[in-house]
């Protein structure tokens, strides 16, 4: 099941993961960009639903720019975009952004803390500013 | 399906385009921390379709209990295709009767509803989970406590519990901490009743001898002033 999803919109797809806290400050991290940050040319779906197959998932991520955001070196999320035929503008790990948080508190897989909410933030910003490069990229093409 | 079977898989399809999956991985969780920390165990559901063995051979050796978000039943129908029957799938729209108006996707806004509709799924979960377990009892009382062997995951560790002193013994509840703070959310009890509603709610996590009630009533009354006095510190 994706959000309602225009021409040009960009998807932002989190892996699901659910045993650390890494899976939450992705999931987190999307939802600051599709429900606040960019709402307006940015949008997410299932990842699950993409990996079972549905059609108008797979369509979506053929017909869309990706942005990938991973909890772990495993990258369901890069990978299974790109077994569905998707387009990944940016793959994303989480980890990565732990480098600039070093001694970090984020929280667990549950609920995030203070120091969480920073690093999502952080991340938040990185996929808006991915997005709207993409978004002038495909403009001046046109 | 092999007869090791003290723990019970959960696998959410944690959908991220509507409130439900964010529900669903919620309810999950809490039955990992707090419900039942001892028989679950939870399986990353991208990773166990993406083809990780681990996670496969967990399912197919141990009963599975699916939750998922919506009537596309991503979680029952991954599980199904790569390991095998699930033992219980639950549908949280099912579950709750009701359409999600007031709830969020994002942990960050969750409301009252968001609130109760995680409470009913997860009690919802826990009961099937004790359901599954029963009609599997002999081999979950050789097993109990046990590891799970090579498909266990070892990334959903129990909440660290909070510790009673009740007569010469001391007594572990897991997420007692967690316990407070949902009846401290919910506390409109006046004090000289704040005592025998602290015990029913632990009741539901943890098995308490009749004779023994009085002694965790003190102590639970206790801790939990303790509990307050730190809330308020912070």
């Amino acid at each position: 099941m994706a959000q309602t999803l225009k021409e040009g919109d960009v998807l932002v797809i989190p892996c699901s993961g659910i045993g650390k806290v890494h899976g939450l400050i992705g999931r987190e991290a999307t939802y600051m960009v599709t429900d606040e940050m960019a709402s307006e040319n940015t949008a997410t779906l299932c990842l699950a639903l993409l990996v079972k197959g549905d059609p108008e998932a797979v369509d979506a991520v053929k017909s869309h720019h990706c942005i990938t955001i991973d909890g772990c070196a495993k990258a369901c999320a890069q990978k299974n975009v790109e077994i569905s035929g998707g387009r990944v503008a940016k793959a994303i790990q989480v980890a990565e952004a732990f480098r600039n948080f070093r001694g970090a508190k984020p929280g667990t897989a549950t609920a995030l803390t203070e120091d969480g909410w920073k690093i999502t933030q952080a991340i938040a910003d990185s996929i808006t500013c991915e997005a709207a490069n993409l978004r002038a990229q495909e403009s001046a093409a046109l | 399906m092999s007869t090791n079977t003290a723990k019970v898989g959960i696998i959410s399809c944690s959908g991220e385009a509507l409130p439900e999956g964010t529900i669903s991985r919620l309810a999950a969780r809490r039955v990992l921390e707090l419900l039942r920390p001892d028989r679950t165990v939870t399986l990353c559901l991208p990773l166990f379709l993406a083809g990780n063995e681990g996670e496969r051979n967990f399912a197919r050796t141990h009963p599975t209990i699916t939750i998922d978000g919506c009537g596309k039943q991503c979680a029952k129908w991954g599980t199904e295709k790569h390991s095998g029957p699930v033992s219980v799938s639950l549908v949280v729209p099912e579950i709750l009767k009701s359409t999600n108006g007031g709830c969020h996707c994002s942990t960050r806004a969750l409301s009252e509803d968001d609130t109760e509709a995680v409470w009913a799924v997860a009690e919802r979960i826990a009961a099937e989970v004790d359901s599954v377990l029963a009609s599997t009892a002999p081999a979950v009382a050789e097993n109990a406590g046990s590891d799970t062997g090579p498909g266990h995951c070892a990334c959903s560790s129990p909440l660290p519990g909070g510790k009673l002193t009740i007569g010469s013994k001391t007594v572990e509840i897991p997420g007692l901490p967690l316990i407070f703070a949902q009846f401290a959310e919910k506390a409109t009890i006046t004090n000289s009743d704040q005592g025998a509603a602290l015990l029913d709610l632990v009741k539901i996590y943890h098995p308490i001898p009749a004779k023994e009630q009085e002694a965790y009533k003190d102590a639970l009354l206790a801790e939990y002033q303790k509990f307050v006095g730190m809330q308020a510190a912070k």
